[in-house]
């Protein structure tokens, strides 16, 4: 059956904050769009989540600035943020919140003041939010309407993209199935922005949705794309743990709270004396974990003593757990770290271009910026810069390219395999949360490969019952293909990675090594290839 | 605990008994449906949180974000599921977007 055709100046796959931005900025410069997602159009990333944005604007501190604001990036992230990245972020964030507010964005006010807020490693006030404490949803809304109503752009939902097509070297658009019709299509495009998100859903906790199966990490190697510290896994280190059905839920507000190991102690005292719960999330997670493994979990959040606040501010979440039998304002809640952000990623430049040809990436998807571990708020931020730079970069190619008609049925199926995909999907999330969680180690990590192996094997021999329209089992298939690819790089990458920095913490390797190294992960020939490559730069060492 | 089900899938009302605990939500028990007793169910969600809305859909008669509310029989006994009325349904609880 031959695979029908589609043609577009720019292709955006992911419609969370980058892929929509990533669209805007295209087609302001009269390109024709076409941004597709595998879920529901801008509903359906983890954007939906997120509480606050962080960035500079004429509501800052007084005291704050670019330099300022690096100098926080360069200090989180351990050494590994990317500075033109992370200049690139502070000069541009002001500019692309400014356009989000002339679009119709309205940031929560206090009185007649813009409210500004503290986050943990932010050494001032710097973030904001919108719809009262849902500064993603207000982010979605606003390009949400910008995109539908732009004649120039595209939007498809429930399009799932397989993989990329190549020609020349050069990324000229991609395989992708429509769910509601089970057809494939080829979108041939002279560019292409990969904003896909992270990959929470490597792990059976975590606060992302559930299209965060990282694929469009999987997408970019397959491509020949770069990706880099893929061992720097962010988990949120303050999230729910029961009941099960709100298992992952981000705690917002655990550094104005109290935790609590089972002996009662506020063991936060003897990991991070002067900030105790206001930590950074590598280093409370790390502390967690090793409270727990080490046998004094499970670990309580106590938010008595801040509960107005919490439920004037974080209304939502607390809501949320009150509705599951929660009530924080007399209860403690059972918690941990739960896997939350990508700080890895698809390596980019300051213009959001990847190492292929015709290839962008822009949002979680991107790697880089945050290095060892990123500031609360500045994932947003990220989504709008750079989002905005793919757009725009993406919108200068102009070459025609063509892509020959694909014949091959791409997925097969077989009603008689023995393997489940969700199955398939449970068993990597089980080798990720077994071996390659908040603490490694080298026995553990090098399991976790082999485990990854099996699943591999198992891969070959799926059973797909059912064939039909909008089949999970062919959505949870196509994702266990990416998820094991993901899944690797991650594991290759903190095997190479012999210290412990930023949010990669191997008891084998406890300290930190005095040269700093990136690990590359590249794919060639269906073989994974690791490269550790020396950071030039001294300014981000700290 | 078992806990009784009905779907509406356009053409025709499936029924399930599915394994229960008290804290389940519609969602969750939609997954225990996919998981062990039909893989063809189909229903959309994302975020679990309350916020994407994508998981709406008729709950004993009432809209209502399927992974919020409390797993829970009507009055005959049941829980119903439906999709929402408006709008074109793609497939049993999805809605076109
Ligand atoms: C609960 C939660 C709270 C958070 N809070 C904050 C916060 O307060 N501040 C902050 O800055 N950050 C926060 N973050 C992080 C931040 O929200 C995300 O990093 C950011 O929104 C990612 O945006 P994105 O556009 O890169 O991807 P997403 O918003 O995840 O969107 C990716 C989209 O790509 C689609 N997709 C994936 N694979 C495919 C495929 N193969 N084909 C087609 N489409 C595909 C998905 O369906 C999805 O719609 C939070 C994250 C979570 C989960
Ligand atoms: S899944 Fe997002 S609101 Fe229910």
């Amino acid at each position: 059956m031959a695979v029908e055709k589609i043609q577009t100046d720019v292709l955006v796959i992911g419609s969370g904050t980058a892929g929509l931005a990533a669209a805007t900025y295209a087609a302001l410069e009269d390109k024709q769009v076409l941004i597709l997602d595998k879920g529901a159009l801008g509903r359906s990333g983890s954007s939906t989540g997120a509480v606050q944005i962080a960035g500079l604007g004429d509501w800052s501190h007084e005291e704050d600035d670019t330099e300022r604001y690096l100098e926080d990036i360069y200090t989180s992230g351990r050494g590994l943020s990317n500075p033109n990245l992370a200049k690139t972020l502070v000069h541009d964030i002001d500019q692309r919140i400014q356009d989000l507010i002339d679009w119709g964005l309205k940031l929560d006010r206090e009185g007649d003041q813009v409210s500004v807020s503290h986050t943990s490693g932010h050494s001032l006030p710097r973030s904001v939010s919108a719809k009262k404490g849902k500064a993603g949803l207000g982010l979605l809304h606003t390009l949400r309407k910008k995109v539908t109503k732009d004649e120039r752009i595209t939007t498809l939902s429930d399009v799932m993209t397989i993989k990329l097509i190549k020609s020349d070297e050069r990324v000229v658009g991609a395989l992708v199935l429509e769910l509601s019709t089970n057809k494939f299509f080829l979108i041939q495009s002279k560019a292409t922005v990969l904003a896909t998100g992270g990959a929470g859903q490597l792990y059976p906790i975590t606060s992302n949705p559930v299209q965060s199966t990282g694929d469009g990490f999987s997408l970019g190697l397959q491509a020949g794309a770069t990706l880099i510290d893929m061992e720097q896994v962010q988990f949120y280190p303050v999230s729910i743990i029961e009941p099960q059905s709100i298992a992952g839920l981000c705690i917002s507000f655990y550094h104005n709270s109290k935790l609590f190991n089972n002996k009662g102690e506020r063991f936060m005292k003897y990991y991070a004396p002067d900030t105790l719960e206001d930590a950074t999330r590598d280093t409370l997670s790390i502390a967690i974990a090793t409270e727990i493994s080490e046998g004094r979990g499970p670990i309580w959040l106590d938010a008595t003593d801040v509960i107005d606040q919490v439920k004037k501010e974080f209304s939502h979440e607390y809501q949320l757990c009150l509705d599951r039998g929660v009530d924080l304002a007399n209860k403690r809640a059972q918690v941990g770290p739960a896997a939350h952000f990508m700080m890895g990623g698809v390596r980019i430049d300051a213009d959001a271009k990847t190492d292929v040809e015709g290839l962008f990436a822009a949002g979680e998807t991107a790697g880089g910026l945050h290095g060892g571990n990123r500031l609360g708020n500045n994932a947003l931020s990220e989504c709008l810069v750079f989002g905005a730079r793919a757009g725009m970069n993406a919108a200068k190619l102009v070459d025609d390219v063509t892509v020959s008609i694909l014949d091959a049925n791409p997925i097969r199926i077989n009603q008689y395999g023995n393997h489940r995909p969700f199955e398939i999907k449970q068993h990597i999330q089980h080798s990720m949360s077994s071996y390659v969680e908040v603490i490694r180690k080298n026995e553990g990590l090098r399991e976790a490969l082999n485990q990854l192996l099996n699943v591999r094997e198992q891969l070959e021999n799926v059973q797909i019952s059912n064939p039909d329209v909008y089949s999970r089992e062919i959505v949870d298939y196509i994702e266990a293909q990416h998820m094991v690819n993901t899944a690797e790089a991650i594991v290759r990458s903190a095997l190479e990675r012999q210290e412990s920095r930023g949010s990669h913490y191997n008891t084998d390797y406890p300290d930190l090594t005095s040269t700093i190294k990136h690990n590359l992960v590249r794919m060639k020939n269906h073989q994974f290839q690791v490269q550790p490559e020396e950071v030039e730069s001294s300014e981000t060492k700290r | 605990m078992k806990l009784n089900v009905k779907i509406n899938r356009g053409e025709h009302i499936d029924q399930f008994e599915v394994d229960y605990q008290p804290d389940m939500t519609v969602l969750n028990v939609l997954d225990e449906i996919y998981q062990h007793h039909d893989p063809s169910i189909a229903y959309r969600y994302s975020c679990r949180t309350g916020l994407c809305t994508t998981c709406m859909m008729m709950i004993n008669g009432r809209p209502d974000l399927s992974c919020q509310k409390t797993a829970e029989p009507g009055e005959d006994g049941y829980l119903t599921l439906a999709p929402l009325p408006k709008g074109k349904t793609i497939r049993d609880l999805i809605k076109e977007y």
